[in-house]
């Protein structure tokens, strides 16, 4: 994301951690592990689970830290992204209908973040919850669904009951419009 | 309806966003990771849609990790292999510019869970072994090297059919940075490579085994033609 790299102060991490800095590494743990591993908890709702991912997003780190580039996107969302992808994979071992089961202890909020509690600068998280607003309430539910779970089309389709083609293009055309209406 | 019509995205555009949004099954998700690896313009599109999405991670409240996971994962570090002159110079040329393509990964954990060591052949000790990583750290391949027999063994855990239009071709770069073709290896397969003459002494620990993507038959030029889809470094098990 766009000029976050100035004061974001994880982004110095990321050449050490390249260079092969342990110690750099670790910092980003303890500055990151809290939020990846809600993400991966988020998709697999299973502890165990969750950390066998955390633990392999971590060594993708370290090996990949020279591929991050400061100025696409700040180093949580990056590694956020990497940790959500992970999880995903972790689900999709389960088979193609599989989704976790919610934990309800978790209190996941699905809502927009507070200005407190975003990531990127305030302006994207406002737009992007403005616009997921602006869709039809259940177009935005099945997007806020399968990001926040990580399901399949198929997934989707048979918990919410309808044809995996309807929900096909339920998906398609909300982000065709969440498009519209980010560049507006 | 009483909204505007709005243009479907174009399908390309359609199934990176589908992609970055994450609701393609196994198989799907293996040719998305591929078309990332060969196609820059997909890969993009992959990327814009991730961006787009990003602020709802804001929304994830953190969760404590387990106490105890940090020395495991600090037990666990390989070898960091972010330098070498050969590896850089493939990234430049093939990979440039991928960014964060990198947060991806293909449908294949199931088999990427698989140890390397059941492919290895019974001579522990002499071993060296490569995963071998999309951009994103997605383990694609797996090898080991037998120097005694001067065979390598890989295993594609590339969910087989998916790509047909394509070959994965196999290649060595050893310390000079040149790429040998060692063959082609189907999705889904595992295959013993004996090593063409000259290479067993090139093939040491350090030296990378890469995968390009190549039309069918492979690349009829001296060296790869198409992306490279996963790369990875040989070390001593």
């Amino acid at each position: 994301m766009p000029a976050t790299s100035a004061i974001d102060p994880l982004t110095e991490l990321m050449p050490r951690i390249a260079a092969g800095d342990r110690a750099a590494l670790r910092q980003l743990y303890q500055a990151t592990s809290a939020k990846l591993f809600g993400v991966c908890l988020r998709i697999l709702s299973n502890r165990d689970e969750s950390e066998d991912v955390l633990q392999e997003v971590y060594i993708t780190i370290w090996r990949r830290a020279d591929r991050f580039e400061a100025g696409r996107a700040s180093v949580m969302t990056w590694i956020s992204t990497i940790a959500r992808n992970r999880a995903i994979d972790r689900l999709r071992a389960r088979g193609p209908l599989a989704y976790a089961e919610q934990v309800e202890e978790l209190e996941i909020d699905d809502g927009m973040p507070r200005a407190d509690a975003l990531l990127e600068a305030a302006q994207d998280g406002e737009a992007l919850g403005k616009c997921l607003s602006e869709l039809d309430e259940r177009t935005e539910k099945v997007i806020r669904t399968a990001f926040f779970e990580g399901v399949t089309y198929e997934a989707l389709a048979a918990r919410m009951e309808a044809p995996l083609g309807t929900v096909k293009s339920w998906i398609r055309r909300g982000l065709a419009k969440l498009k519209g209406c980010l560049e507006s | 309806m009483s909204e505007p019509l709005i243009p479907d995205l174009p399908e390309d555009e359609a199934f990176a966003a589908e992609h970055a949004l994450g609701v393609l099954n196994a198989g799907e998700r293996a040719v998305a990771e591929l078309r990332m690896a060969r196609d820059p313009a997909f890969a993009a599109h992959v990327e814009a849609w991730r961006h787009r999405l990003a602020p709802m991670l804001a929304a994830i409240a953190p969760v404590e990790a387990p106490a105890g996971l940090w020395p495991r994962i600090e037990r666990g570090l390989p070898a960091n292999d972010n330098d070498g002159r050969g590896v850089k110079f493939w990234r430049g040329w093939a990979m440039g510019g991928m960014g964060l393509a990198a947060a991806s990964m293909a449908a294949v954990v199931v088999l990427a869970t698989r140890p390397p060591e059941m492919i290895a052949p019974p001579t522990p000790g002499q071993l060296l072994n490569a995963r071998l990583d999309t951009s994103g750290g997605q383990h694609l391949f797996v090898a080991a090297y037998d120097p005694v027999r001067e065979k390598l063994i890989v295993t594609s855990l590339v969910a087989p059919g998916t790509d047909p239009v394509h070959v994965h071709e196999l290649w060595l770069i050893p310390a000079d940075g040149k790429p040998r073709s060692l063959g082609l290896i189907a999705p889904g397969t595992s295959k013993t490579l004996p090593m063409p003459q000259g290479l067993p002494a090139l093939t040491t620990e350090g030296a990378s085994i890469a995968v390009s993507v190549e039309p069918p038959g492979g690349s009829k030029q001296d060296g790869p033609s198409g992306p490279v889809a996963a790369i990875g470094k040989l070390a001593k098990i």
